[in-house]
C-alpha cells in the first residue's frame, strides 16, 4: 500500500492558474497538412488509415476563437458533403460539423436528411448545432420523411426541446405509423412546455392501447419539466389528466409520486 | 412484481400465473403432490413467489459473469436472456435451464420483447456502453429494477435521463462497479476514519482515451444481428475488432472506440474515479471546473469540486488514489457506507429490490462518477479547460462544449 500523502500537490491553485494561461496558447494550423487531409477525404473509405485526417482534427481545435479560419474550415467540410465522397468520408465530416458547424453548413447537412445512409450522421451534426436554422431544417424535412428517418428526426427535435416544432409534432400524434406517433409524444414530453402538456393530455385520453405507455411516459416527462420550470398548476393538471385507473400500477405510482412532489411533499 | 411498499403483485403472464398458483397452493393440503421442494423453497432457497424474477440483457464477458452471480442466488429466479449473438444467447439459456433443471428460461434477440414481459421484476444490463442508457430507461418505463454494468453512460446527457427514469418510476437502479467499495479499502478507511485530516486532493491514474474507428468491413458472422449490435451508434461495417468484448483497449475491442466506449477513461475510470470520489466523499457532487494541462505534450487534468477539493487525473509523479490530507490534523471518523444484504454488489442490488432502498451504487452516484470521466474526455477532445454546472447539466456559456454533452442516436432509437 502506498502512503496516501501528496505534499507535492499542495501548490494546486498555482498549477490551475498556470494551466489556464497555457491553454490559451493555441497551436497554429498546419495548412499543408490540412490540405493533404482534405485530399485524402476524396478517396477516404472504410479501412483507410484514420490518422490521415488528424490534421483536420487539429485544425478544429486550433481555429477556436478565430472566426475567419473556422469559417474557412467549415466551408471546406460542407463542400465534401456535396461531393461524391464516400459514406465514410461524409460520416467523418458530419462529426466535425457537430463541433464547428454553423447556419452556413445547415443546407448541406439538411440535404442528407432523406438519405438512408447518411440521415443519422446529418442529425449527428444538426441536433447539436445551436443555430436555429438547424432545427428549422429538421422541421422542414418532416413532411418529406417517413419511417425510421422520420422517427430519428422527430427525436432530434425533441432532444433540442424545439418549441417551434410543437405544432408539427401535434399533427403526428395520430400518425398511422406507431413509431412516429409514439416518438412525437416522446418529443413533446422532452419539450415540456404548457402547450406540449395540453397536447399530451388530450392524446392520453384517446391513445390506442399500443401507444398508451409511450404517451404516459411523455406525460410524466412533460409534467416533470413543467414542475422544474415552476409551472406547478400545469404539471398537476397534466398528472391528473392521464393518471387514471386504466394505467398500469407503476404508472399510477409515478403519477402519485409526481403529484406529491408538486404538492411539495416527499414521496 | 415487487413494489416500493415491499409488496408484490401478480401478472397476466404464464410464468407469473404459475408463481401465483404455487403461492396459493402452498397453503392447500389437497394437492401436495404437485408442489416440489424447489417451488416451496428449501435451505437458502426462498419459495418461488418470494424470489426476484430476473432477465439478463447482453450476455458477453461481463454479462456472463453477472448472470452467474445472479443464477447462484437462491432468492433469484432467472427466466430470460437477451443477446444479439444467437450462439451466446442460446448458450446462456442452456446455462440457466441446466441450473434449474427445467426449460423455463427464454432467449431473445430484441431486448424490448424481454422487457415487455410483466412477470420479470428486474434485469441486469451488460451490453456495450452505447446501449446502457437506452435499455435501462426502457426497463424503468416498464417498472423493472435494473443492475447496469459500468460505465453506466456513454454521454453526459444519458446520466440525467437514467436518474430521472429511475426516480420517476421508483425503480431500484444500481451501477455496476464492485471495485468502488472493495478495492480501495485502505484509502477509504484512512479518509473516512479521519486519519488524514481535511482532504485536499486525490489523484487518479487511468487511460487510455478512446479513438475513432475506421476499420474495413468483413462479412457478418451467421447469427449475429449486426444492426442491433450497433443500435444507436453510427452505422459502420462489421469488423471483429469493432465489437470484440475483450478487455484490451488497444484497438482490438469495442472498449477502444469512441462510438461505443470512453476507453480506459470510462471503463477503468468507473472504478478508479468511483473509488476516489467515494474515498474523499464527493460522491454526490460533480466537478465545477476541469483544467486542462499540456506540459510539453504530456496531458493531464485538474478537476475542482464546489467544496474546493481537487481531483487530479494522471498528475505527473502521483500514484493512483494518492491522497493529500492535512498533516497533523485528525477529524472525527464517519461510518463507511457499505452494501446491504449478502453477496457483495449483486446481493446489495437484490436486497434493495426487496426493500426498495437505494443500493450502494445507486445510479445517481454512479452517474456522478461517469460525469467525471466524460468531462475529462471532453476537455481532452477540445484540449482546453471547462466549467460545468451540475444543476443545469451544461457548460455555462460554452456552446462548443455543450454540443458534446450528447450525440444524436441512429434511427429508430430515441432517448
Amino acid at each position: 500500500m502506498q502512503p496516501h500523502k501528496m505534499t507535492r500537490l499542495a501548490a494546486a491553485p498555482a498549477v490551475l492558474a498556470g494551466a489556464a494561461a497555457m491553454a490559451a496558447d493555441k497551436p497554429a494550423v498546419d495548412q499543408d497538412a490540412v490540405d493533404q487531409a482534405f485530399e485524402t477525404l476524396k478517396t477516404y473509405d472504410w479501412g483507410t488509415d484514420r490518422d490521415k485526417l488528424n490534421a483536420i482534427d487539429d485544425a478544429v481545435i486550433a481555429t477556436k476563437g478565430d472566426a475567419a479560419a473556422r469559417k474557412q474550415l467549415e466551408t471546406r467540410l460542407a463542400a465534401v458533403l456535396k461531393s461524391d465522397a464516400s459514406r465514410s468520408a461524409k460520416d467523418y465530416v458530419c462529426r466535425k460539423l457537430r463541433t464547428i458547424g454553423t447556419a452556413e453548413s445547415v443546407p448541406a447537412l439538411a440535404a442528407l436528411l432523406p438519405d438512408k445512409e447518411l440521415s443519422h450522421m446529418s442529425r449527428y451534426a444538426l441536433e447539436r448545432i445551436s443555430a436555429p436554422e438547424a432545427a428549422a431544417a429538421m422541421r422542414d424535412a418532416l413532411p418529406k420523411l417517413s419511417g425510421a428517418l422520420k422517427v430519428g428526426t422527430i427525436g432530434s427535435l425533441g432532444v433540442r426541446r424545439d418549441a417551434d416544432a410543437v405544432a408539427a409534432l401535434a399533427g403526428l400524434l395520430g400518425d398511422g405509423d406507431k413509431a412516429v406517433a409514439s416518438t412525437a409524444a416522446a418529443a413533446l414530453g422532452m419539450i415540456g412546455s404548457p402547450e406540449a402538456g395540453q397536447l399530451l393530455s388530450q392524446s392520453a385520453k384517446k391513445a390506442p392501447e399500443g401507444l398508451k405507455p409511450a404517451v404516459a411516459d411523455a406525460c410524466l416527462a412533460c409534467a416533470e419539466q413543467l414542475l422544474a420550470d415552476g409551472k406547478k398548476a400545469e404539471a398537476m393538471g397534466l398528472y391528473q389528466a392521464f393518471g387514471g385507473e386504466d394505467q398500469p400500477r407503476h404508472i399510477r405510482l409515478a403519477v402519485t409520486r409526481g403529484l406529491l412532489k408538486a404538492a411539495g411533499k416527499k414521496d | 412484481m415487487w413494489h416500493r411498499d415491499g409488496t408484490r403483485t401478480g401478472s397476466r403472464s404464464p410464468a407469473a400465473n404459475r408463481r401465483e398458483f404455487l403461492k396459493a397452493a402452498a397453503g392447500a393440503v389437497a394437492v401436495p403432490y404437485v408442489i416440489t421442494s424447489a417451488a416451496l423453497g428449501a435451505g437458502d432457497r426462498p419459495a418461488a413467489s418470494e424470489r426476484i424474477v430476473m432477465g439478463g440483457i447482453g450476455i458477453g464477458n461481463m454479462g456472463s459473469g453477472d448472470m452467474g452471480a445472479f443464477l447462484g442466488r437462491g432468492d433469484v429466479q432467472y427466466v430470460a436472456v437477451c443477446d444479439v449473438r444467437k450462439g451466446v444467447r442460446e448458450g446462456a439459456r442452456g446455462r440457466a435451464n441446466q441450473r434449474y433443471g427445467n426449460s423455463d428460461c427464454k432467449a431473445y434477440n430484441d431486448f424490448q420483447e424481454l422487457l415487455a414481459r410483466d412477470d420479470i421484476d428486474a434485469v441486469h444490463v451488460a451490453t456495450p456502453d452505447h446501449w446502457h442508457a437506452l435499455i435501462v430507461v426502457a426497463a424503468c418505463r416498464t417498472g423493472k429494477d435494473a443492475y447496469c454494468q459500468k460505465p453506466e453512460t456513454r454521454t453526459l446527457r444519458e446520466g440525467r435521463l437514467m436518474v430521472d427514469a429511475a426516480r420517476r418510476y421508483g425503480c431500484v437502479v444500481s451501477g455496476g462497479s464492485q471495485r468502488v467499495l472493495e478495492d480501495y479499502r485502505g484509502v477509504v478507511n484512512q479518509c473516512w476514519g479521519g486519519e488524514l485530516g481535511t482532504i485536499k486532493s486525490i489523484n487518479v491514474n487511468v487511460g487510455p482515451l478512446p479513438k475513432p474507428c475506421n476499420l474495413a468491413g468483413e462479412p457478418v458472422p451467421d447469427g449475429f444481428d449486426w444492426d442491433r449490435w450497433l443500435g444507436p451508434a453510427p452505422w459502420a461495417p462489421y469488423h471483429p475488432y469493432r465489437c470484440s468484448g475483450s478487455y484490451a483497449i488497444n484497438g482490438t475491442s469495442w472498449r477502444s472506440f469512441s462510438d461505443y466506449s470512453g476507453g480506459g477513461m470510462t471503463d477503468w475510470g468507473a472504478h478508479h474515479f468511483g473509488g476516489a470520489t467515494f474515498a474523499v466523499d464527493v460522491r454526490e457532487l460533480e466537478p465545477e471546473e476541469v483544467v486542462y494541462h499540456n506540459d510539453h505534450g504530456r496531458e493531464h487534468l485538474t478537476y475542482r469540486y464546489p467544496n474546493g477539493l481537487l481531483l487530479y487525473h494522471n498528475h505527473p509523479g502521483a500514484g493512483n488514489l494518492q491522497v493529500e490530507g492535512t498533516p497533523g490534523e485528525k477529524r472525527e471518523a464517519k461510518p463507511v457506507p457499505t452494501y446491504k444484504g449478502q453477496g457483495g454488489i449483486y446481493g446489495d442490488f437484490i436486497e434493495c429490490c426487496k426493500t426498495r432502498e437505494k443500493p450502494f451504487r445507486d445510479i445517481e452516484l454512479a452517474v456522478h462518477t461517469a460525469t467525471v470521466s466524460h468531462l475529462g474526455l471532453i476537455a481532452y477532445e477540445l484540449k482546453r479547460s471547462l466549467k460545468w454546472d451540475q444543476a443545469a447539466q451544461e457548460f455555462p456559456g460554452d456552446d462548443e462544449a455543450n454540443r458534446l454533452v450528447d450525440r444524436a442516436r441512429r434511427e429508430p432509437w430515441v432517448l
